[in-house]
């Protein structure tokens, strides 16, 4: 099945998604967050079995953070990303943990980098980084030049007005 | 008279000191941290294309029998932790190197929210090896240095470790058992 008629058939069953078609074997859909679990569990029974990662994307200017669900299918070959936007203040997203097992460790790693709440993932705690305090680090807001001063006594550097 | 005798215990001593350096100097075992970049180095130096054996180094795989640190590159707030645990498991007398820009002030990581700036507030550095990354070329006339400065007994690392433990030690807690955020706002 080519990917254009495949994303056609996804809209027929969804018709209020996006669909963005960016290479023969990459395609991306842009879908609401109270709907995207309905996508991705039909997308995981159209053979798009595989969830390769989950990563966010922080758009501080629109006040949003985008999270992004990288699937593949062994049976067509194929790529897709589902995004999600969610409103930046307090975000808070419910989890895909009943599609995917594995979705739990990606789910505990993008709470850590941006603060992002998944509601139902029981397990959030710490994954990577040692003894954090700060704003999480993958924020735009957080200043990590500031931090990194701060933290490793760099003080003005040579050469620095 | 007891100043003559004190004298010639520390002339004796100092004899003794010298013998021993040079004998430590041609016999020493690099344990070698591979934490960034600078690990893909190491293998054309240890192996014939240029050979550190013929220098009386040898690579070693526990920190119990290493004379030697090799730290290569970028050293993370994770990392730091398991160097401080390697550094102090290695007996006296040691010896860091400080391979790449990165050990030196962070390099190109210097603003990074996780590589820390300067390796030589956590643990005492012998000699540092500039470069990003230093070629194999450097490395070995780093190691070259390092024999002259043990023979002459100048690489006192350790014992700057020891007797500055008091510093090493609040820079090293004020990193990893932080309580309170660094910059204002923080808590998520
Ligand atoms: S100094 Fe350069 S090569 Fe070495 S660890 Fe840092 S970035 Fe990598």
């Amino acid at each position: 099945m080519k990917i254009k008629e495949m994303l056609e058939n996804i809209k027929k069953e969804f018709p209020y998604i996006g669909t963005e078609i960016q290479e023969e074997k990459q395609a991306r859909i842009y879908v609401c967050n109270d709907k995207f679990l309905n996508i991705l569990t039909y997308l995981r029974n159209e053979k798009f079995e595989h969830l390769a990662n989950i990563f966010a994307i922080d758009w501080i200017d629109e006040k949003e953070f985008e999270i992004n669900y990288n699937l593949w299918s062994y049976e067509y070959l194929v790529s897709i990303i589902v995004k999600v936007r969610i409103p930046r203040d307090k975000a808070k997203i419910p989890t895909a943990l009943n599609i995917w097992d594995h979705a739990q460790i990606y789910e505990r790693e993008v709470h850590e980098f941006f603060g992002i709440e998944f509601i139902g993932n029981p397990d959030l705690s710490p994954l990577f980084l040692h003894n954090w305090k700060d704003l999480p680090p993958m924020r735009k807001d957080f200043d990590t030049e500031a931090f990194s001063r701060k933290a490793f006594d760099v003080g003005e550097r040579e050469g620095e007005k | 008279m007891l100043d003559k005798i004190q004298k010639d215990r520390e002339k004796r001593q100092s004899a003794w000191e010298a013998v021993i350096n040079y004998f430590r100097k041609r016999s020493l075992y690099m344990l070698h941290y591979c934490t960034g970049c600078g690990a893909i180095e190491l293998p054309p130096i240890m192996t014939s294309r240029w050979d550190m054996e013929r220098f009386g180094i040898a690579p070693m795989a526990t920190p119990r029998q290493a004379d030697i640190l090799l730290v290569t590159g970028y050293a993370s707030q994770k990392t730091i932790k398991r160097l401080i645990y390697t550094y102090e498991q290695m007996p006296n007398p040691k010896w860091v190197l400080g391979f790449g820009s990165c050990t030196i002030n962070g390099g190109i990581y210097w603003d990074s929210y996780n590589v820390i700036n300067k390796l030589d507030r956590y643990i005492p550095i012998d000699l540092f090896i500039s470069g990003c990354m230093p070629r194999p070329q450097s490395i070995l006339s780093a190691m070259k240095k390092l024999q002259e400065m043990i023979g002459k007994g100048e690489a006192k690392g350790y014992e700057r470790y020891k007797q500055n433990y008091e510093w090493y030690k609040k820079n090293q807690r004020k990193l990893l058992e932080r309580e309170t955020p660094f910059l204002d706002g923080g808590e998520k």
